[in-house]
């Protein structure tokens, strides 16, 4: 009773953190937008309008009223979850989004798989040769990701698998699930290879702790074979901390979309929302924000408790 | 003046890439009007129908009503299924089109367009003169949009019988024509054919080659032929796919590896490497855009007529052009474009002269230079190289040059606010006729910015922009054209850097692709072999 309480406020608390962080989110977006020069009407009306077409326009937009008045009106739209429309397509930007959405979140969840696969042998690798060949090799190939820009890594790629071997599309989004699959992979390599580094030395310290302790020891003493207990028994172990930094890094990578949807033109919510920065679309900038904002919150939500399921220690902290 | 078209704003641009856009598109060999340098090269194999033309583009559609229209994206999607009275060829010259022929009266109010018989809207039914009233009404009372400025000389519109339309004017005026040729007076059906407007543009029936199949808002869009065009036999291809491609380097990838047929917004630092890839051909076209240094005249310094004319004197656009376009581009001198009608080549150019420029400071009250800024639009390469170039030109002079980089958005109302020292922007001519270009430019009041935002306001130039409206004989609107540029050359109000093309990149199989000075590019004469 006394660990479902323990646990229950854990999750509790966890989640009041997160909704004061989408919060926060919502408030700096809508505060740095209105502060950036830069006139939406404009935007759509183009060098000749008129200064009474802009004022119109503006005013069917609201944008005429005060600046707190303004806010007041969006924090309240917000928490009754009206997200607007448009002031470049004249659509709700919910429509807008889900056009979009499916594509980012594919990306995302194929750059995740791939952090993983890639990750895992690696880490084993170095963990278990530790300081020797093996080891700075894997350690060395991984920090070529982290070296290389996304958009560069991303040329680099489409130029020797797309252009030379032609094995798989320079870019664009792909008709079909194979088809978009096989667009899909590049553009995910791309984002994956630059959290795999971060990855691999996190989880090859996670498991060096566990190939020091004891139990890991007992088990080679008892004659368990060496690639056994690393994958069975160290690497579930190391997982925890890897877990944790994975949720972490699912933001960078979902904020990395942004540029590797345009280098490789796949047209998810990444380019749409700088298409919206640059036309000042205030509703669409604003909810494209809020969207990612409460993905990553929600993946770091759910990596927290999940770590805390995994690892009931976790809950004291 | 409006926005770019395609080129260099790019990345940025992601930029909604400001629109830009022209009416006109371009007319094809069915009137006889000059098909393009490339259809020429290439046509001398029978014409193949069919086929899906896939088009990578550095801009995306929003909308597609011609009325809220002035992005590139959507200017050069919507041009495919509606159209107007008149277009532009590809040789920047009117063209009849949904009008057959007009007539006007003498005192130039009265004109009368007798239209194309036989044509056809996409849904089958017939185009006739109570649709066009309604679209040319819709847009002359459109005053707040985008482009409602042009209508403005528009009286009355009326039905004459079923096939001819009378349109009555305030007063003479001679880029007519050219005016009601734009996108925004392209032609739709009466009432939206009985529809709400929104549910019309949704799926829009127009007497274009081309109706709308899919299409997702600032991203990819398709287009099949329309079965009723009036043009026999075409559109050729079978489906245009206009996929966006925001990354200059992506559409560079798409071409090269055959991904796509045609790109646009070539970047000029690649159109070397991708002459050399096989099957890739890389076509120039002369477009009515010229990159402008504009001076704040409302400023004391530039106020001063000695330091603008040194400043241009102090630019060496020869070196500035050969730097950055890589060949493409042209050096600037008159600030009418070459592609544009009533350029006038023997205009008195402040030619560059580190010697003259000094001479030039020395008469001003300015002899020992000053400080100022220059503003420019960030993320844009070609922006910032122009901007140390000028920096370091106006060195010599004692000019000391900070530079600031904003982002579009930004830059835009930082310049229209009259909140800057100098700026590079653009400036492009909408229509055939050159009245936009100098009454943007030259006309302090009836511009609305100011002359381009520059506040150059010389009397003797606006009268002859205002004769020139007035004055339909073509030698001498010539001649008025010719001293405006003459003037402004020798006022420097702002310098003319250079003339940049449209450039584009076609694969082997394209045929028959060809763009006009506004950057519109008609599609059914396209083939693929």
């Amino acid at each position: 009773m006394a660990e479902l309480t323990l646990a229950g406020s854990y999750t509790v608390r966890r989640i009041a953190a997160a909704l004061i962080v989408v919060i926060g989110v919502a408030a700096a977006t809508f505060l740095l937008l209105h502060a950036i020069p830069g006139d939406p009407a404009r935007q759509v009306l183009g060098l000749h309008a008129s200064a009474q077409a802009i004022a119109a326009l503006r005013h069917r937009w609201g944008l005429d009223s005060s600046l707190g008045s303004q806010f007041v009106r969006y924090i309240g739209d917000l928490v009754t979850l009206k997200l607007g429309d448009s002031f470049v397509y004249d659509l709700p930007v919910t429509t807008l989004i889900a056009q979009r959405i499916g594509e980012t979140a594919a990306l995302v969840a194929l750059a995740t798989v791939f952090a993983v696969t890639i990750t895992l042998p690696l880490a084993a690798i170095a963990a278990s040769h530790r300081d020797r060949v093996a080891d700075h090799a894997a350690r060395a190939v991984s920090v070529v990701g982290l070296g290389m820009p996304s958009f560069w890594l991303g040329i680099v790629l489409i130029e020797v698998f797309a252009l030379r071997l032609r094995l798989l599309p320079v870019g664009g989004v792909g008709s079909g699930f194979l088809g978009g699959l096989e667009a899909l992979l590049l553009p995910s390599l791309t984002a994956a290879l630059a959290i795999v580094p971060l990855l691999v030395r996190s989880l090859r310290v996670g498991m060096l702790d566990v190939l020091g302790a004891d139990f890991v020891a007992a088990e080679r003493a008892s004659g368990l074979g060496e690639l056994r207990v690393l994958v069975w028994h160290v690497a579930r172990n190391a997982l925890i901390p890897t877990l944790t930094l994975l949720g972490l890094n699912i933001a960078f990578l979902i904020g990395s979309t942004v540029i590797v949807e345009n280098v490789f033109a796949l047209n998810g919510l990444g380019s749409l929302l700088v298409s919206s920065i640059s036309s000042r679309d205030f509703p669409m900038v604003q909810a494209i924000t809020l969207v990612l904002a409460v993905s990553v919150v929600a993946i770091n939500l759910a990596t927290d408790l999940a770590a805390a399921r995994l690892d009931p220690r976790v809950r004291l902290r | 003046m409006s926005i770019e078209p395609d080129h260099r704003l790019t990345r940025r641009r992601l930029l909604r890439q400001g629109a830009l856009g022209s009416a006109f598109l371009a007319a094809g060999p069915l009137l006889g009007s000059a098909p393009a340098r490339a259809a020429v090269a290439r046509a001398s194999t029978a014409i193949t129908k069919g086929g899906t033309l896939t088009f990578a583009r550095s801009v995306a559609p929003t909308q597609l009503d011609p009325a809220n229209s002035i992005i590139a994206g959507d200017v050069y999607t919507l041009d495919k299924i509606f159209e107007p009275l008149f277009i532009t060829s590809p040789a920047g010259e009117l063209t009849p089109w949904l009008a057959e022929s007009y007539t006007q009266s003498s005192d130039h109010l009265t004109w009368t367009f007798n239209l194309r018989p036989g044509v056809k809207f996409s849904d089958g039914s017939a185009l006739d003169a109570a649709d066009v009233v309604f679209s040319l009404k819709r847009e002359a009372a459109n005053v707040d949009g985008p482009l409602g400025f042009l209508d403005s000389a528009i009286k009355t519109v009326k039905a004459s019988g079923s096939n001819q339309v009378v349109i009555k004017l305030a007063e003479p005026w001679a880029p007519f024509l050219s005016d009601i040729s734009v996108f925004a007076n392209a032609i739709i059906p009466a009432n939206f054919g009985g529809r709400s407007e929104k549910a019309f543009f949704a799926k829009p029936v127009g007497t274009g080659p081309f109706v709308l199949d899919g299409f997702t808002p600032d991203s990819n869009l398709t287009l099949l032929p329309n079965p009723h065009y009036w043009q026999p036999g075409k559109p050729y291809v079978d489906r245009v796919q206009f996929n966006y491609v925001a990354d200059d380097n992506q559409r560079v990838l798409q071409i090269q590896s055959g991904a796509a047929d045609i790109i646009d917004a070539v970047p000029p630092a690649n159109v070397a490497s991708l002459k050399g890839v096989s099957g890739v051909t890389v076509e120039l076209f002369p477009a009515w855009e010229v990159d402008l240094l504009v001076l704040n005249e409302a400023l004391p310094y530039f106020a001063d007529r000695h330091v603008r004319r040194a400043i241009t004197h102090a630019i060496n656009r020869e070196a500035l052009v050969s730097a950055t376009s890589f060949g493409t581009a042209k050096p600037g001198g008159s600030f009418f474009p070459p592609s544009l009608q009533y350029y006038d080549p023997n205009t008195p150019v402040l030619s560059y002269s580190l010697a003259a420029a000094k001479a030039e400071l020395a008469q001003s009250k300015y002899p020992n230079g000053f400080a100022t800024k220059l503003l420019i639009s960030g993320g844009v390469e070609k922006w910032s190289e122009f901007a140390q170039i000028i920096q370091q030109s106006l060195a010599p002079l004692n000019i000391k040059v900070t530079i600031d980089s904003l982002d579009h958005a930004a830059f835009e109302s930082t310049f229209q606010a009259y909140n800057y020292d100098m700026f590079i922007d653009y400036a492009i001519n909408d229509i055939s006729d050159p009245d936009e270009m100098a009454s943007f430019e030259v006309d302090y009041k009836g511009s609305g910015v100011k002359s381009y935002w520059s506040s150059y306001n010389n009397p003797a130039a606006i009268a002859l922009v205002h004769e020139a409206q007035k004055e339909f004989d073509s030698a001498k609107r010539a001649d008025l054209y010719a001293q405006i540029q003459a003037i402004v050359s020798a006022d420097a109000p702002y310098v003319p850097l250079d003339y940049p093309p449209y450039i584009y990149a076609t694969g082997a199989k394209v045929h028959g692709f060809a763009v006009n000075p506004g950057g519109a590019y008609r599609l059914e004469n396209v083939w693929l072999s």
